[in-house]
């Protein structure tokens, strides 16, 4: 076993256990704790794709920023009910058997499909053919991503603003 | 290791997200199932990249990352307000368009 | 092609519905009233001398003026034209038709002096409308023209019954007379277009040329031929179609003389007399028109006996004179017919604007509320006596000769039956007129009501004005003129006459004068008693045989049974079927509604199974 390999199942297990406990972990809180968890472990698989730069962004951007703002708004939440948030779950075998039934079907999707088995070397660091292919071949969704960002940016301040 | 494992992987957190947002009672909570399941895409649209060699996938995965970060800003910005509306964050009391 | 009559023919159809035009859109002119009456008059007057000139001139020339243009074009030729056809009968019509209208024209401006402006001018609206369809159905030279100036007529009749529309009997009237007429205009229009179908043509003289080249075929021309004569019997008043012609003296008395007893009634006789030539191929039909008019004749002669309304019985002596004629074109000769309809076209015009007069003066239709009114009116007893005698088929008079030629006819053909029913009906004829001349003009004086309505309360009755009294001496003079020309002129036949019908004619029609003399004016028989002795067909005449009564049974019996199983099974089964339907519908709906949750995890949970659903499905197709 290379340590490649075991590498891979390392952060397998960890990805899936804690995408499992953010499923179905009683409390809230600790659901976001452990998204947070596994928004890391992808990190560490998106290095192991020699994807430095998104591992990067996927730990500032997800597992900082997003955990960050869930938390907040945890805490505003709980602040205007005044209560702790019930976390619980419903039909619980329903939606097991369908999210199976899903898994199973992806599965036998990919059993009946030849995929290669090596990755095929970057001709360049990715991270630099990246940023070369956001001002070349995508700088027109790149431009409409900011002002993507830019309105999501105000429509949420607008709908979370405080009451008249 | 293969292309199939870490597609193999994906689809397991895809499934697991899934579940999560058909079965969390908080809103909060099928917020961070979405979370998984785009995780998930990621995953793949990183590892179909390595794959082909070609870098698409990889400046993809930034935009579905920038894409998602807005989505959690507003989903919770929603949740706020539903808060301030109706006084709960269970999914399952909101229901005005019920038949 | 051009004829130098054309202009005046032009002028004939022209003239009138230029003046409708005229009146009819120019406002102010027609809510004038009496101006716009001397404008129609004028033209009427125009009218009547041009239709003298082609008369004159198609007499002279010795040859029909016929003159065509295409309307409905089509590659073998011209589908429908329009135009006209000037032969020997048609101008002579024309001529009736010019005549009676210009004098009912100028009658009707004293008869209706009490109405108000706008009224009289919508009045002569109508007069001048009627006297062009009334041309344009005589000189019509194709079938076509003539249904639609048929159907102009009959819509003139109904606008002309219900003039006085505020008047709820004049309404439905009005009503009655449509629809009746109606009934019999389908069977003409299918007939027209069967005729089509059968020779190709709508034109007459094409279609006489075919018959005379023995081209039509007689398989099922008979069908045809009776579909004709439906629209026919509708206008010409004949069983069973002839209720609407009472009612109609609804209308104002002089368009009952023009409308309903001088011209547009003739109109089906004068349809039968222009197609006589493709009646001739079908004697079966021939049989029944014979029969009907005569059964029309007889049965409308009792009935006017039992009449005491005066235009009441001036209508159903017109339904009996109308079987006259008819039976004479069943019996073949149609020329007899027609030359009874040109007497009495000017006799009974006559009559009906002498009881016009009559009845201006003294303010009611009821004959047994007149009487010695001879002192006080001794212009308009004179006139009427002449039109009585003429009706009565005396010597001399209008009538006589028509009436011989009509009885001839029918003896020529064969026809045994109606013979006698129509000498029956000469008996009746003389009896029921003099009935009311004698009711009316002699016997004793009754107290007159009312006389001319409010306008002239208190006056007692007196002659009519010059507006009026002119017309009816030109009518009389005209009836005794055909009477003196065509006794010492005597018309060629092409049937002989036996030596003995006009001694029995003219002892028949003596004899009923004398019961009428005996019974309402020396009184020497009791009228109760004689009418006791005809004992039931007294009472069935007062109901008119029951023919309205008939009329209803049947409205009754079939068409409401007929309705109310329609409704029934619209109300039960195609309801039904929609009732159970739309219920299925509603439930369906209510059960579906209740997968709309409203959660949004539901719909969640229904879109990944729905795309599991997909891909197994398209992998199944695959």
């Amino acid at each position: 076993m290379t340590l490649e390999v075991l590498g891979f199942w390392v952060l397998a297990i960890v990805l899936v256990g804690s995408a499992l406990a953010v499923v179905t972990t009683k409390n809230l809180f600790h659901s976001v704790l452990w998204l947070a968890l596994a928004l890391t472990g992808t990190a560490g698989i998106f290095l192991m794709l020699n994807a430095e730069f998104l591992a990067g962004v996927q730990i500032l951007l997800y597992a900082g920023g997003v955990v960050t703002v869930v938390v907040f708004a945890i805490v505003v939440t709980e602040k205007l009910v005044g209560t702790r948030l019930a976390h619980t779950s419903r039909r619980v075998w329903l939606g097991g058997a369908v999210a199976a039934g899903f898994l199973g079907l992806l599965m036998s999707i990919l059993a009946g499909v030849p995929l290669p088995m090596a990755p095929i070397p970057m001709t360049e660091d990715p991270t630099r053919l990246i940023g070369t292919a956001f001002l070349t071949r995508f700088l027109l969704p790149f431009e409409l991503l900011a002002v993507l960002l830019l309105v999501s940016l105000l429509a949420a301040s607008y709908l979370a603003r405080p009451e008249e | 290791m293969g292309l199939s494992a870490y597609l193999t992987l994906a689809a397991v957190v895809f499934s697991i997200g899934l579940f999560g947002v058909m079965t969390r009672r908080n809103m909060v909570g099928i917020l961070l199932g979405i979370e998984l399941m785009l995780n998930a895409v990621n995953i793949n649209l990183v590892a179909f990249s390595r794959f082909h060699g070609e870098v698409a996938g990889m400046v993809l995965t930034v935009f579905a990352i920038s894409i998602t970060v807005a989505e959690v800003a507003l989903g919770l910005a929603i949740v706020i307000l539903l808060f301030r509306t109706r006084k709960t964050a269970m999914a399952d009391h909101v229901d005005w368009l019920k038949g | 092609m051009g004829s130098p009559l054309d202009p005046f023919v032009l002028t004939v159809l022209l003239t009138p519905i230029t003046i409708f035009l005229l009146l009819g859109l120019v406002a102010p002119l027609r809510r004038s009233g009496r101006l716009a009456a001397w404008v129609s008059i004028a033209g009427a007057l125009t009218t009547f001398g041009a239709a003298v000139m082609v008369w004159r001139g198609v007499a002279q020339l010795g040859a029909p003026v016929r003159r065509v243009w295409t309307w409905l074009p089509e590659a073998q030729g011209a589908l429908a034209t329009v135009g006209f056809l000037a032969d020997e009968q048609s101008t002579v019509m024309v001529l009736l038709v010019a005549l009676v209208s210009l004098l009912v024209q100028v009658y009707s401006l004293g008869y209706l002096s009490d109405e108000p402006d706008p009224a009289l001018g919508r009045y002569y609206v109508y007069q001048s409308l009627f006297a062009f369809s009334m041309l344009g159905l005589v000189l019509a030279p194709n079938l076509v023209q003539l249904f639609i100036c048929w159907e102009l007529v009959g819509l003139c009749s109904y606008l002309l019954i219900g003039f006085w529309y505020k008047k709820p009997s004049a309404a439905r009237a009005a009503v009655k007379a449509f629809w009746t007429t109606k009934a019999g205009d389908v069977g003409l229009l299918i007939g027209i277009v069967l005729l089509w179908r059968h020779t190709g043509t709508f034109d007459f003289d094409e279609m006489r040329l075919l018959v005379e080249g023995g081209l039509v075929g007689l398989q099922g021309l008979s069908v045809i031929t009776f579909c004709l004569y439906l629209g026919a019997a509708g206008k010409s008043a004949q069983f069973p179609l002839h209720v609407w012609l009472p009612d109609a003296m609804e209308g104002p008395t002089p368009v009952s003389a023009l409308i309903h007893a001088a011209t547009m009634v003739t109109a089906g006789v004068y349809l039968l007399t222009r197609m006589a030539f493709l009646f001739a191929l079908t004697p079966d039909v021939l049989h029944l028109v014979a029969w009907v008019g005569a059964g029309t004749a007889l049965m409308a002669a009792i009935l006017a006996c039992a009449q005491n309304d005066i235009k009441r019985v001036l209508a159903y002596s017109t339904v009996s004179q109308l079987g006259y004629m008819m039976t004479a074109i069943g019996a073949g000769f149609a020329s007899a017919g027609f030359f009874h309809l040109l007497t009495h076209g000017i006799f009974k015009a006559l009559l009906f604007l002498g009881a016009g007069a009559v009845i201006h003066a003294v303010g009611t239709n009821d004959i047994t509320q007149m009487g010695g009114l001879a002192k006080r009116m001794p212009q308009t007893m004179i006139v009427f006596l002449v039109g009585t005698l003429s009706l009565a088929g005396l010597p001399l008079f209008g009538g006589f000769l028509s009436k011989e030629e009509v009885l001839a006819a029918v003896w020529a053909g064969g026809l045994t039956g109606p013979f006698v029913f129509l000498l029956t009906g000469t008996f009746l004829t003389a009896f029921y007129m003099f009935r009311v001349v004698f009711l009316t003009f002699f016997s004793q004086e009754t107290a007159h009501a009312g006389g001319h309505g409010a306008g002239h309360g208190g006056h007692a009755p007196h002659d009519a004005p010059a507006l009026m009294s002119v017309p009816l001496w030109v009518l009389a003079g005209a009836a005794m003129a055909i009477g003196i020309y065509f006794t010492l002129n005597h018309r060629e036949t092409p049937f002989h006459a036996p030596g003995w019908l006009a001694l029995v004619a003219t002892g028949v029609a003596l004899g009923g004068v004398l019961l009428a003399w005996l019974t309402f004016q020396r009184r020497a028989i009791n009228a109760e008693s004689l009418a006791r002795a005809t004992g039931p067909l007294r009472m069935a005449a007062a109901h008119g045989f029951w023919v309205d009564e008939g009329f209803i049974a049947v409205y009754r019996g079939v068409l409401m049974v007929l309705a109310r199983v329609v409704g029934w099974v619209d109300r039960y089964i195609v309801d039904g079927v929609l009732n159970v339907v739309s219920a299925w519908t509603v439930s369906a709906g209510d059960g579906l509604r209740r997968v709309q949750t409203g959660k949004v995890q539901d719909y969640v949970v229904a879109v990944a199974v729905g795309v599991i659903a997909v891909v197994l499905w398209l992998r199944g197709a695959m």
